[in-house]
């Protein structure tokens, strides 16, 4: 029986949800990393109880159904329970993936967004609910499902991660548990040492031409 | 509204104690301005800088333009993630089409110098026999190019770490190659009274790195060259077949244009990097009778193999980059390297991923305890640059030539790490692998599979797209630097090296720069 992650389901549910759009390339963008499938966005396969819900007003670079996703990437990828990290709700994760996207070449920006609703959608065939309404047993084995399967999915999941874990590691807030000493060399007082020196042999050498000046 | 510049050089130097007399966007009153010089130089990175001061302490009227911003190093702020946003290329979000190689190259004044780990290596002798045979560089010998080699180390102050400058994490390294009985050595680098921070990927605050925006471009600018910054050049210009020039769009960080620019010169030298300077002639329609450039892209693809040791060793703390293994760079010998590597928070997140959810944050809450290798193997020259008239593309796999040359090297990291004293090492793939004994690592490096998006790798050394030889139907440029078919046309960068060679590229670079640069009349 073939799996609800292979290819050829994850096409499936594409194009149910891309009706006239062209798929043209996957790409990933760096750390942040972008999926690049076609423009526009993605018709819900199912709704969610998120769809209702406000947004923040200053996530104005990201859809309703992208806040969520990064949303519950957040609770999902960056747990706490046991350990002395800094809770993610105390850390503008969200936020910071929207900068981290606003960076984007704008039109990878809008193929961006047809793999986020991608990722989102796709679990309805294999666990009847997106990802956001994912149990987060059921998210974290999403996430590893996806890991080991197509160059497609194993993209999607590195740029969601990638992203989720820069905007929480990059405040200084999640440092202190790990040590982590951050910016040094204004708090340790590091004198600036200026431009060198002219080279000792700037002047022209026998074997070194004059121009034409 | 139009301005006329003649570009002006100075009788004698004059050095500035700090920081860099740079034409920015938010200067510019004009919307169309018109230079005249003699040498127009297309990026500041090493390539470009060196070359603009060689020119321009001989009198040679240079002006050298930067698409990337003038940042001071003062305004650095030793976060990794801003500064991916600040100096880098794409933000920090360079890949190959597939997305599996993060390609990192400086993007600002100085280029790549301003972000690299400062490690020095000369191009390796049996590198230089290869370009002696395959490509006829005949003259490029060992001979030829230890003095430039010994010049550029000494203007940059280059040297072996100092006991100091061997962090912890590297001296358990050290320890353990000793153990397997494998050659291990101090990196050379080319710092001044390095400050230990480990923020060297984001710039040096402090102006210890010996990058071009403390030596070379203030040294160039001492002697008259004008450096603009925020200038993208869009286009090669000819006259009679021969250089004339460049256009060029100066464009203010919000993205608005500035102002257009035409700069008229008898010397184009294009030093925009592997990426970006076969862009240029590709986007100028020049040079490319060979049909290579764009061609033969190599990268040095590299992993950051990290491993948790029994006590704490703070990757993060002492220089970046303290001791390297090269006891298998000859190619009999697997023809690769190994660096440890420290790394902050952010870059460790990019790297290896022992589980998703709380083994990560399990992992990342004992970061302390993590060390770190870099692998860098002589990959084959299997890429491509192309320009499809609307965005750039890197195309580049790790070729099946060269994927059992990256498992030897991640088997040898491996192996490294454990006699090193790690309790577990991370393999950087997209599932979850840990190596903890001997037994482990045959069953764990065996079973990868060179497809793309299952290892995660990263590359700080694009190299070959513009590549020497003597013959002008397989190469783009002669070992003068000068393009076969356009005269008055060089090229000084990375992009120049005809096959990979190794090790980080930058003293390579600097001396053929400066080898172009002495011949060029």
């Amino acid at each position: 029986m073939e799996s609800p992650h292979s290819v050829t389901n994850v096409a499936a549910i594409w194009q149910q949800g891309m009706a006239r759009r062209r798929f043209l390339k996957w790409s990933l963008l760096g750390s942040a990393g972008v999926v690049a499938v076609a423009a526009g966005g993605f018709a819900f396969l199912r709704r969610s109880p998120l769809d209702e819900q406000p947004v923040p007003e200053w996530a104005t670079g990201l859809s309703a159904a992208e806040y969520h996703l990064f949303d519950r990437a957040r609770q999902v990828l960056l747990p706490v329970e046991g350990t002395r990290l800094t809770p993610s709700d105390q850390v503008p994760v969200v936020r910071n993936v929207q900068a981290l996207l606003d960076n984007l070449d704008p039109e990878i920006r809008k193929e961006m967004a047809t793999g986020l609703g991608l990722f989102d959608n796709a679990a309805v065939l294999s666990h009847g609910r997106r990802f956001v309404d994912l149990s987060d047993a059921d998210s974290c084995a999403y996430f590893d499902s996806w890991g080991h399967a197509s160059v497609i999915q194993r993209t999607l999941v590195t740029v969601i991660k990638q992203l989720t874990y820069t905007a929480y590691w990059q405040e200084s807030a999640t440092w202190a548990p790990t040590d982590f000493d951050g910016p040094v060399s204004d708090k340790w007082g590091l004198a600036y040492l200026g431009n060198a020196p002219l080279p000792a042999n700037d002047a022209l050498g026998t074997n070194q031409p004059e121009g034409r000046a | 509204m139009s301005e006329t510049i003649t570009a002006t050089t100075t009788s004698s130097a004059k050095w500035q104690a700090t920081g860099l007399a740079v034409h920015q966007a938010s200067d510019v009153t004009d919307t169309n301005i018109e230079i005249q010089a003699d040498v127009v130089i297309v990026g500041s990175g090493a390539g470009g800088a060196v070359s603009a001061y060689e020119l321009a302490r001989r009198g040679f009227k240079v002006v050298v333009l930067e698409a990337g911003a003038y940042v001071p190093s003062k305004d650095f702020t030793e976060r990794f993630s801003e500064s991916l946003g600040t100096l880098y290329q794409d933000h920090g979000a360079q890949t190959n089409s597939s997305g599996d190689l993060l390609v990192l190259q400086g993007a600002c004044v100085g280029g790549s110098t301003v972000v690299n780990g400062c490690v020095c290596f000369r191009t390796p002798d049996f590198i230089l026999q290869d370009w002696q045979r395959d490509f006829g560089l005949s003259d490029l010998t060992t001979a030829e190019l230890t003095p430039y080699f010994e010049e550029v180390e000494k203007n940059l102050s280059v040297d072996d770490n100092g006991e100091h400058e061997i962090p912890h994490h590297s001296r358990l390294i050290r320890a353990g190659a000793n153990r397997l009985g494998w050659s291990v050595k101090p990196l050379k680098r080319n710092i001044r009274q390095c400050g230990l921070t480990g923020h060297c990927l984001s710039g040096c605050k402090t102006e210890r790195k010996q990058s071009m925006l403390v030596t070379y471009l203030p040294w160039a600018a001492a002697h008259g060259a004008q450096i603009y910054a925020d200038t993208r050049v869009d286009k090669i210009l000819t006259e009679n077949g021969k250089a004339s020039g460049v256009n060029a769009t100066v464009t203010h960080r919000d993205g608005t244009v500035a102002a257009r620019m035409t700069v008229t010169a008898p010397r184009v030298v294009v030093a925009a990097g592997a990426v970006q300077t076969p862009l240029l002639m590709l986007k100028s329609a020049l040079g490319n009778r060979s049909g290579q450039v764009g061609k033969n892209f190599a990268c040095h693809p590299s992993l950051y193999v990290p491993a948790r040791y029994p006590e704490p060793v703070y990757p993060w703390r002492g220089a970046l980059l303290g001791v390297y293994v090269d006891e298998f760079m000859p190619l009999e010998k697997g023809g690769f390297i190994l660096e440890d590597g420290g790394s902050g928070l952010v870059e460790l997140t990019m790297g290896a991923e022992p589980g998703t959810g709380k083994p990560f944050m399990a992992y990342m809450e004992n970061a302390k305890y993590l060390g770190g290798l870099v692998t860098l193997i002589h990959d084959h020259n299997v890429g491509t640059v192309e320009w499809n008239g609307e965005r750039k593309k890197i195309d580049y796999q790790l070729s099946d030539m060269d994927f059992p040359s990256m498992q030897r090297a991640l088997k040898a990291a491996a192996r490294l790490h454990l006699a090193s004293g790690a309790e577990e090492v991370y393999v950087p793939a997209s599932d979850h692998r840990v190596i903890r004994s001997e037994a482990d690592i045959d069953t764990m490096v065996d079973s990868l599979e060179n497809q793309p998006q299952h290892l995660r790798m990263v590359s700080y050394h694009p190299q070959g797209t513009c590549r020497m030889g003597v013959d002008p139907d397989n190469s783009v440029v002669g070992s003068d630097g000068q393009s076969h078919d356009v005269p008055g046309l060089y090229v000084a960068d990375a992009s120049v090296l005809p096959t990979s060679i190794i090790v980080n590229p930058q003293i390579t670079v600097y001396a053929l720069a400066t080898r172009i640069a002495r011949q060029m009349t």
